[in-house]
């Protein structure tokens, strides 16, 4: 399999402060890497900066999508390219309609999800409650069609069986174009659908760990902690 | 004639056939439906005695409707500058007779972007006990003309407006004042969507609630772009026992724009009730940036939320 995406030694700084301490992260085609790590330690930072949001600026280090340097490039580029988030929190667009939306971004035209179909008509992330938001985010990423997908906390705010219908559309969608995904979460429920090829643990803007048996990895940071990442001899 | 077929051409969005058309001084089209008497204001002021009593001094020009019967058409007027400098004093009246509901589709434009042409119009709108009217306002100008409407709209008993004005092409100056007197049991509803481009746009409106149960909706939202200084004076007035809400929104697009509110809501029953709400904003730069991570470009994503918030 070859690199899809390669974050090098990526420091990157939000309102003065840097948020993002030498982060090196290597994502093949097809391949499903997980990212944990406590509140605040930069996991939707490396998100964003990853997609090319000018809240965040890469101050050092590099970021290549297939080979091609992108860290300077426009998050609109980076989505032509084939890179694609869903976010935690997506704002509300007022006065605009999902379909409208949909109309405007849409690479894959026909691309329907039968649980969007009673909000399609409402005003994008508008008074949706949590689930519909997170259909409505998976509705936006994959009608762009992408090669690589991060999904900021898809799970946040679900209850199990909304996290299995989520679960079931990302993967019918990633193995139909064979995508590459990188799931942020704090929870092992979702990772236990997809079981992650790799699974890093980011602390204090830096991915400490890097495993390959994502049991594992939450079962030491439930029983150790995150504070046992930054002792743990196996750690990066 | 060139002129007249660009002033058709810019009604395009409407199937229905243009009532009147006047460009720069010559009215070019009358199409009078069943019940409807149309003619050009001056006209009409000599035929009518009432008539003189709504404007003291006889119209130069402009148009003067008469819907006397239920039509099932939408009337369309269009008001067209197509001359350099051309400079247009329009007085326009429609009445809209006892239980008759209508609707009124204008156009006002200029057929260039360069003309720097003036547009001045007085107008009177009644509507008699129990009429409706829905009278949609569509603006086309130039970046150079000069644009000064003054309409006052008078509400009988009973009688419903829906009022929608919008900008869709700005002049470089707009003095839009526009006022509404409601008597007892009627309403109003006035949108009014507004586009600055490099524009200085004053706005005055006023809603008199005159008769109890009256009630009166304003809303106003308002776009300001490159450096444009947009000043709204918006005020709804409780006379008697009605009720009325005032909602004034701004969206800077720019650094050099500028947006003025100044909503007011004036009691002097005490059984009224007004509300208002106004807000100032620029673009969310988290919006902009989560519709350009879905593949927009900033400008595209820029338009998208202008749009929105115009809808809204």
């Amino acid at each position: 399999m070859g690199d899809l995406l390669k974050v090098e030694n990526l420091y990157a700084k939000g309102s003065g402060e840097e948020i993002l301490k030498g982060v090196d992260l290597t994502i093949k085609v097809g391949e499903i890497q997980a990212l944990l790590g406590p509140n605040g330690s930069g996991k939707s930072v490396l998100a964003q900066t990853i997609m090319g949001s000018p809240k965040y600026k890469a101050i050092k280090g590099e970021i290549f999508f297939k080979g091609k340097k992108i860290t300077k490039m426009s998050p609109e580029k980076r989505v032509k390219l084939g890179i694609s988030m869903s976010w935690q929190s997506p704002p509300a667009i007022k006065g605009i309609k999902l379909s409208n939306l949909l109309r405007k971004i849409s690479v894959r035209k026909d691309f329907k999800v039968k649980e969007a179909e009673g909000f399609l008509e409402r005003e994008v992330n508008l008074d949706l409650s949590g689930g519909e938001r997170k259909i409505s985010e998976l509705l936006q990423i994959f009608s762009l069609d992408p090669q690589l997908i991060i999904f900021d906390e898809i799970d946040s705010g679900l209850d199990l069986k909304k996290i299995e219908i989520v679960s079931k559309i990302i993967k019918k969608e990633i193995s139909r174009k064979k995508a590459s995904i990188l799931l942020i979460t704090h929870s092992g429920t979702i990772l236990n659908y997809f079981k992650p090829n790799v699974t890093n643990v980011m602390v204090e803007g830096k991915i400490i760990c890097k495993s390959n048996n994502y049991k594992k990895t939450l079962n030491d940071i439930k029983k150790y902690g995150y504070e046992g990442c930054k002792k743990c001899k196996s750690s990066v | 004639m060139k002129g007249a077929k660009n002033a058709n051409r810019a009604y395009e969005k409407s199937s229905a056939p243009v009532n009147f058309l006047q460009i720069d001084h010559r009215v070019e089209n009358i199409s009078q439906p069943k019940g409807t008497i149309i003619l050009p204001s001056s006209k009409a002021w000599e035929n009518f005695p009432w008539v003189k009593s709504l404007f003291k001094i006889k119209p130069k020009e402009g148009y003067f409707i008469w819907v006397k019967e239920q039509g099932d058409m939408p009337l369309s007027t269009c008001l067209t500058i197509s001359s350099p400098k051309t400079v247009q004093n329009l007085t326009n009246i429609l009445v809209v007779e006892k239980n008759i509901k209508a609707k009124a589709n204008v156009l006002c434009n200029s057929i260039k972007n360069n003309l720097c042409g003036t547009h001045k119009a007085k107008g009177k709108l009644i509507l008699r006990e129990g009429a409706s009217l829905e009278y949609s306002h569509i603006h086309k100008w130039g970046e150079k003309d000069f644009v000064n409407p003054d309409y006052e709209f008078f509400l009988e008993k009973d009688a419903k407006l829906v009022y929608n004005y919008q900008n869709l092409l700005p002049p470089e100056k707009l003095d839009l004042i526009t006022s509404v007197h409601s008597k007892e049991n009627s309403s109003v509803q006035m949108n009014f969507v507004i586009n600055g481009v490099n524009s200085k746009i004053n706005l005055k409106e006023k809603i008199f609630l005159e008769g109890d149960n009256a009630q009166g909706i304003m809303k106003l939202r308002l776009v300001g772009k490159k450096n444009s200084q947009i000043k709204a004076e918006s005020s709804v007035v409780a006379l008697a026992a009605g009720k009325g809400h005032l909602d004034c929104q701004g969206l800077l697009v720019d650094e050099k724009s500028t947006i003025f509110l100044s909503p007011e809501i004036i009691c002097k029953n005490r059984l009224a009730q007004i509300t208002h709400e106004a807000s100032l904003g620029k673009i969310s730069e988290e919006e902009l940036n989560y519709l350009r991570m879905r593949g927009l470009k900033e400008s595209e994503a820029i338009d998208l939320i202008v749009s929105g918030f115009l809808q809204a």
